[in-house]
């Protein structure tokens, strides 16, 4: 008789390295059932679930952080730094996304449908984005990336009745189906050259030497264009401005961040174990000789950060300037991915980190302002300094956090990012990287203008906008770190090291 | 822990099970060709515009068949989808499960492996039963707000 | 011989509807030469010896999806003034970019030595199941989790609303489908 060599996967996995996403699981399943038990009528239901879910895992995860991880249940998913790294910040976007679509009309309003199911989908996008993060297969690989894609189409799509919201979820389907088919193409040819499917194996395939230089760079091209859409990188960043837009505004905080933030968690895992030798400090010596990695990468980072911000340069609309802008962050992102060094990998992780406050913040003001305005457009914007002081002045927070001025949490994250790539005499990328920040000061500060300094038009509306209590205490939250971040990074900079560190040393 | 398992029933050479289907294509295709064939040979030819009409009672059809069809049937067909799939997942499960539910060690992972994928699955079958997306008579659901003041029986649009 | 006969008859089963696929002006006969090409994909995993896959491709495309695309094509709004028709200005940069791309894949699989596998043909059907249910046990039960999402995320987007909850002038309704649906 035949024998099949297979292993033994193992449950107990689940409780030991998984706990978090178990639980997250269970929330989602949780708050489909709740909300199918009070038939729609009663979205506290699955929003309370939900909380208490999202609450319960990032406790759980948290206390995991600095754990030794391991694999799950088999060889294909990972726990370990960068993941339990990652999962913090995804299940913290979670909870802010869930906490903020509670109080905002364009969710919650009265005639809106499937309230109850927006919360679940919520926990489901946090989880997918987990397991994007812990992917080191290129069956999960794929398969994480379509779980998070499905649950975006249908969030995107999720005011109903509003075309602007219908055309977003029908281009992100559109572009994400294609981009998928391209990234697919790319994967098949790197299993074919290599005969693995897993990380690991994909990279001592390469290693053997006897490669084909240009079939590998077809390859790595087609997979890299995947991962571009994901995270909306030039030339694959065209769904993003309308997707954002279009997007309920809690729906496009989150895609900004979460989606994001994993597919750059799946892009330093891959790329990593796929095309560096291992944690070599001549790193350059160690990727792949073949292809020329660090030009590739520098040009696309230096275009998506040019395009981004001169693009929104132009935009009157706040939402969709935000859009641009996080275009333009992804430029500074992809500058960490250029020789793929540590120093660099650990700027992007502790960029992400001070991104996801800044960019939610920023996004959330937007919910905010839009449940009373029902206008994202600058014009309507004139003299909020006035109406909602505090809020607006949390706004400046995060404003001045994005362009990077120094006492804010975005100045040492740039600055990390910029020191990384200084290192290796990517002179030009620094140049470039450093006027498109100058560049973003302007559109950044026009908002603020708007705000704070222009006089509104005679016989304008200019009575106090009352804000949610939860709405000031998820934006001061927020606002928290983007400030302390600026003066005290040391300690979370540490986390961002031990990650990279043990993603690189161990599993 | 890694451990070998024994594979499934070994069976003759499989080109030869695929070659037998393909006998069997052509065999159905030559069957079918050949009656047509023996029909035309056969049969009076008698040519007749009225042979043509879409309705040979008489009754003339109005307005184009090209019309746009109600979007339940595409909700009924994804749903199949979904339920096709699962099906797919089931077969290959199905052909182990005898052999490998008695091994040491196994059998849980047999059984659950299975019993949660289902379970999962049938969440979502609920979900679209008790949101009604399942009848094809709409009984619209009602606004939670509007739960108190009427029972939301109006139907729409029964075709 | 008569292997490489019966692969030059699938991969013209494949390609010839395919190209008619792409080149039709009626959308309805495009997809039902989808039918023939899916079937012949569904021939060509058969003779690589993916028995399971093979079975799945008819099971799933052609008895699933290629009925969810008639049914898109039954939906979608009749042609008010015919079909559109497209000049060269489209037709060549549309080709100039197939064969760009064609070029580049030929290019890659003669250059590449390929990691191929030189077994005897087996039935699959019986490891697979294995697999799903030890090595591969995690993205079986993760389908689960992403096959709910799409069902839910399906009801969601297409289940129909009360039409006065319309926010924006939207297209008109959709005609009466008595005929239809009787």
């Amino acid at each position: 008789m035949e024998l099949l060599h297979v292993n033994i996967p193992n449950w107990s996995d689940l409780a030991t390295h998984w706990r978090p996403e178990v639980m997250l699981v269970g929330t989602f399943l949780l708050a489909l059932l709740g909300d199918l038990v009070v038939r729609g009528r009663r979205p506290a239901v699955p929003f309370t679930v939900a909380l208490v879910g999202l609450t319960m895992a990032g406790i759980c995860a948290v206390r995991k952080l600095g754990v030794e991880g391991g694999t799950v249940m088999g060889d294909l998913v990972v726990v370990d730094g960068l993941a339990a790294f990652f999962r913090i910040l995804f299940i913290f976007t979670g909870l802010a996304t869930v906490l903020f679509a509670w109080t905002s009309e364009e969710i919650m309003g009265k005639k809106r449908e499937n309230k109850g199911e927006f919360f679940a989908l919520t926990v489901l996008l946090t989880l997918a984005a987990c397991v994007m993060a812990e992917a080191r297969d290129l069956l999960m690989l794929f398969l994480s990336m379509e779980a998070v894609g499905i649950v975006s189409y249908v969030m995107a799509g999720y005011m109903r009745g509003s075309l602007r919201s219908t055309e977003a979820s029908l281009k992100y389907v559109i572009f994400g189906a294609v981009s998928s088919a391209i990234m697919l193409y790319g994967l098949s040819l790197l299993y074919g050259m290599t005969g693995s499917m897993q990380f690991e194996g994909i990279r001592a395939g390469l290693q053997t030497g006897d490669v084909n230089a240009f079939g590998l760079l077809v390859a790595v091209v087609l997979v890299m264009a995947g991962m571009s859409y994901k995270i909306a990188a030039v030339p694959f960043h065209y769904w993003a401005p309308d997707v954002y837009e279009g997007a309920p505004t809690p729906v496009s905080a989150l895609f900004s961040v979460g989606p994001k933030a994993a597919g750059f968690a799946l892009m330093i895992r891959f790329f990593y174990t796929t095309l560096a030798a291992g944690p070599d400090a001549n790193a350059s010596a160690g990727l792949i000789a073949q292809i020329n990695w660090p030009l590739l990468m520098a040009v696309i980072s230096a275009a998506t950060m040019t395009y981004g911000n001169l693009v929104a340069l132009r935009q009157a609309n706040v939402k969709r300037m935000l859009a641009y802008s996080s275009i333009a962050h992804v430029g500074y992102l992809l500058m960490g991915f250029v020789l793929l060094t540590d120093a660099g990998l650990q700027a992007i992780l502790f960029y992400l980190l001070v991104y996801t406050f800044m960019n939610l913040g920023a996004f959330f003001f937007v919910v905010a302002v839009n449940n009373h305005l029902k206008s994202e457009h600058l014009d309507d914007w004139v003299g909020l300094g006035f109406r909602m002081p505090w809020a607006a002045s949390l706004m400046i927070i995060f404003l001045g956090s994005l362009t990077g001025i120094p006492p804010f949490a975005g100045f040492a994250a740039k600055l990390y990012l910029f020191t990384a790539v200084m290192d290796r005499q990517w002179f030009w990328l620094v140049i470039v990287a450093g006027l498109n920040s100058v560049i973003s000061l302007y559109y950044y500060f026009k908002v603020a203008k708007a705000m704070f300094l222009m006089s509104p038009p005679e016989g304008a509306d200019m009575s106090p906008l009352k804000l949610h209590w939860l709405q000031y205490t998820v934006l001061g939250v927020l606002a928290i770190p983007t400030l302390a971040l600026g003066l005290f990074f040391g300690r979370f900079k540490g986390l961002a090291d031990r990650a990279i560190e043990m993603m690189t040393t161990g599993l | 822990m890694t451990t070998s398992l024994p594979l499934g029933t070994v069976s003759s050479s499989m080109s030869g099970q695929f070659g037998t289907v393909l006998i069997f294509v052509l065999v159905g295709f030559a069957f079918a060709g050949i009656a047509l064939l023996v029909a035309r040979i056969l049969r009076p030819s008698n040519p007749n515009p009225n042979k043509l009409t879409t309705y040979e009672c008489g009754e003339l059809p109005r307005g184009s068949s090209w019309i746009r069809f109600n979007v339940r049937f595409y909700l009924i067909a994804l749903f199949f989808i979904v339920f096709d799939v699962e099906t797919v997942f089931l077969l290959p499960w199905a052909v182990v499960f005898r052999q490998l539910y008695p091994l040491p060690g196994l059998g849980s992972l047999v059984l659950w492996d299975m019993v949660i994928f289902l379970g999962i699955l049938g969440l979502g079958l609920a979900y679209v039963w008790v949101k009604g997306d399942l009848n094809w008579v709409k009984k619209l659901m009602e606004r939670p707000d509007e739960v108190v003041s009427s029972d939301g029986d109006e139907e729409v649009a029964a075709p | 011989m008569t292997a490489d006969l019966i692969f030059v008859l699938l991969a013209l089963l494949t390609l010839v509807p395919a190209v008619w696929v792409a080149f039709s002006r009626n959308i309805v006969h495009a997809g039902f030469s989808l039918l023939l090409t899916l079937l012949g994909v569904a021939g060509l995993y058969a003779y690589l010896g993916a028995d399971f896959v093979a079975v799945t491709q008819v099971m799933v495309y052609v008895g699933g999806v290629l009925v969810l695309i008639l049914f898109t094509v039954m939906m979608t709004r009749v042609p008010q003034n015919g079909r559109p028709r497209h000049g060269l200005d489209r037709f060549v940069p549309a080709a100039v970019f197939a064969l760009g791309v064609f070029g580049l894949l030929y290019k890659t699989i003669t250059a590449v030595e390929w990691a191929a596998s030189e077994g005897a043909v087996e039935p699959t059907t019986a490891e697979i199941g294995t697999n799903f249910i030890t090595s591969y046990i995690f993205p079986f039960e993760y389908v689960s989790l992403v096959l709910l999402a799409a069902m839910i995320g399906a009801a969601i987007l297409i289940r129909e609303r009360r039409p006065e909850e319309t926010e924006e002038p939207a297209a008109p309704a959709p005609e009466t489908e008595e005929e239809v649906a009787s």
